[in-house]
């Protein structure tokens, strides 16, 4: 059974929606948040970097300690009544790391003292790995507290679409508490684990310098137990990611020649990784733009000036690269229906101009999204 | 922008904008116009596939320089070959290397390090960079980058600066500075920003100008990719408004994006003194386009 966009609205817990960069994806991911709002879902949007327009039109800002609510001007013009509500909020890598530093640590004492390391500083700014583990360690949390009926991931743009979720797991690889041991020499380490330990320092010596690789070693120490804890979480991650009941994955592409083989891939991940894959949206699409007419001289009234004309024939060279660009669109639909199986189902999102970063567009997407 | 010169360029720009085929036909004419290239990206031979790789229909590029096509040689700038690279040169016996290289636990650990891949792939580019012939001549003369995303891309670019912060002595210190001097240096480092003649490329565009720079690394240019010939003179344009806004008729959106078009273009060439260029929009088939592209860059940019 393939179901629809609005029943994975109104049943599911978490939509994630993948994607490369530049497809439109934030945009989908907002315009999803509002129906579900629309249709009385305590809503929560959890976005990477959505444009300076969008961000202003959702009321959000970066580094905001929580979620912060549609304005209530836009809550009026969406349709959204309580108890429906629509929250958003910018992920910040450092932000959130923090956040699990001050949980975590045995002191609020010991939670400075530990941000306070050289090393945490320089490996908790840095984007890559960071922005993918603090989506996933954010989407967690939220859906534990139970504030919101639905959860939607704006996954961070990436080549391949699934490499978000092998940012958590390299992360925790990297905090495996095996590693630290051998980090951190003690008595009590067998024969195996000294001599491991041995090489480790000795590599690290020659590569960071004796004094670097000493403030590596404190950072260890000092981090050994709050990891530990952290890797647990990622782990459970895993397992709730795969509720086929709970969570839906997307897919949002857009015209062009890499969109087919990107879904190929797309569905055979999931499938691999036992995710619940749903959907594919094929965004600023002109699949459905059937309602235009070629433009012919009728159009330009009585006794048309010869610019009007010599006018006509080149607006009819633009007409015919859009009627080819609708058959290119359409075809590609039905291809990407074909590859989405029997569980899963393709649908297409119209190409906006200008964007769609206004409250009047993502009703528009909304609207499509609910309707397929 | 005289980008055949340099001896890195680092293609970047969001994603959509069309960065990848721009990259490929960059390489494609850095050969035509008489250059040793080598077309690289940040990946994993064994990865999914590569959307690059597919231009010169392959589904990955190796990890070892190769001749592709078009007389290109390509390769990926793959962690794990930087880090085994670097332990070469700062481990002072072999067998040491090879126990190093065997160790699950320091593979593991320089794998998901956060930061360590970087430095992995960056020394892998730094070793291409300094391959030399026989006669002593760059092996590489100009490399050419496929960067991943606008934010993964400043990550890369300001690795540099961040790491020196944590390791600001010892040989990964040494070898960073080795690598700025050839990426922060505009005669021979360049980023070559891909960006659509359209509002919120543009304003991004603009952002990644500034980002870049705050970052040391040298821009070479923007290049406006996908720019539709504008064809319709101002009586002509004049009379077919009013046509255009009150019917729905195919071509209307195409007539209007062109103001919108020559808007943006207007208002990227006010704000920043970076050269430009413009690649007109193809309709040729997949097959065609690198080639076209090719072509085109050739003339506009080299």
């Amino acid at each position: 059974m393939k179901p629809t966009l609005s029943e994975l609205l109104s049943t599911r817990r978490i939509l994630v929606c993948c994607g490369a960069g530049g497809v439109g994806k934030t945009t989908t991911a907002t315009g999803l948040a509002l129906a579900a709002a629309r249709e009385g879902r305590r809503v929560l949007a959890l976005t990477i970097d959505p444009s300076k327009r969008l961000a202003e039109t959702l009321g959000v800002e970066r580094n905001l300690k929580a979620p912060v609510s549609l304005p209530e001007e836009r809550l009026r013009q969406a349709g959204i009544e309580p108890p429906g509500s629509l929250e958003t909020w910018m992920l910040d890598p450092q932000l959130i790391a923090s956040g699990v530093v001050r949980r975590l640590a045995p002191s609020p004492e010991s939670a400075e003292r530990l941000m306070n390391n050289r090393i945490y500083k320089g490996v908790s700014g840095m984007v890559a790995g960071m922005q993918e583990y603090t989506a996933m360690q954010a989407l967690y949390d939220f859906v534990q507290e139970d504030r919101y009926d639905l959860v939607i991931l704006d996954t961070p743009p990436s080549r391949n679409a699934l490499d978000f979720l092998d940012g958590p797991r390299r992360l925790s690889r990297f905090f495996d508490g095996r590693i630290f041991q051998l980090f951190v020499p003690s008595e009590e380490q067998g024969f195996v684990q000294r001599a491991a330990s041995s090489l480790i320092s000795r590599v690290l010596s020659a590569v960071f310098g004796e004094e670097t690789f000493g403030d590596l070693q404190e950072f260890f120490n000092a981090f050994a137990t709050i990891f530990t804890q952290l890797t647990r979480n990622a782990s459970q991650m895993g397992e709730f990611l795969a509720d086929p009941e709970g969570v839906a994955f997307l897919l949002v592409t857009s015209p062009s020649p890499a969109a087919l083989t990107d879904a190929f891939f797309f569905r055979k991940k999931t499938e691999e990784m036992n995710l619940p894959f749903r959907a594919f949206i094929l965004n600023r699409s002109q699949a459905y733009d059937l309602d235009r007419v070629y433009p012919t001289a009728d159009l330009l009234g009585p006794a048309p000036s010869p610019a009007a004309l010599s006018g006509l024939a080149k607006l009819q060279e633009l007409a015919d690269l859009e009627v080819a660009q609708v058959k290119r669109d359409q075809k590609l639909l039905r291809q990407l229906g074909e590859k989405a199986g029997d569980q899963a189902m393709a649908m297409a999102l119209p190409n906006l101009t200008g964007g769609a970063n206004d409250i009047a567009s993502l009703l528009k997407i909304a609207n499509v999204l609910v309707s397929s | 922008m005289d980008l055949f010169n340099k001896r890195v360029i680092l293609v970047t720009g969001k994603g959509g904008v069309g960065r990848t085929t721009i990259a490929a036909s960059l390489a494609i004419a850095g050969v035509r116009a008489g250059k040793r290239v080598l077309l690289t990206e940040i990946g994993d031979p064994d990865g999914d596939y590569s959307p690059l790789a597919r231009i010169f229909d392959r589904d990955n590029f190796d990890v070892d320089a190769e001749e592709v096509g078009h007389g290109v040689e390509a390769c990926v700038l793959y962690s794990r070959r930087g880090h085994e690279l670097f332990l070469r040169t700062v481990l002072p016996v072999r067998t040491l290397i090879r126990a190093a290289m065997r160790s699950k636990a320091l593979s593991r650990f320089l794998d998901s390090a956060p930061s360590f891949n970087e430095m992995g792939v960056f020394y892998h580019l730094l070793t291409l960079l300094r391959e030399e012939r026989s006669d002593g001549a760059p092996r590489h003369e100009l490399i050419i980058i496929d960067m991943p995303a606008t934010g993964h891309t400043l990550a890369l670019t300001s690795l540099p600066e961040s790491l020196l912060q944590i390791i600001p002595v010892g040989p990964v210190a040494s070898e960073l500075r080795a690598g700025q001097d050839f990426l922060n240096n505009p005669k021979t480092g360049a980023a070559l920003i891909v960006t659509l003649p359209e509002p919120l490329p543009v304003t991004e565009c603009l952002e990644l100008i500034d980002g870049l720079r705050e970052t040391n690394m040298p821009v070479g240019g923007v290049l406006v990719n996908k720019v539709m010939q504008d064809h319709f003179t101002p009586e002509e344009r004049a009379a077919l408004m009013p046509v255009a806004q009150s019917n729905p008729v195919f071509g209307r959106s195409r007539f209007l994006r062109l103001l919108d078009n020559n808007k943006a273009l207007q208002r990227l060439r006010s704000n920043t003194r970076v050269p430009i260029s413009l690649v007109p929009e193809f309709t040729s088939s997949d097959d065609e386009l690198a080639d076209n592209l090719a072509e085109s860059l050739l003339t506009s940019i080299g």
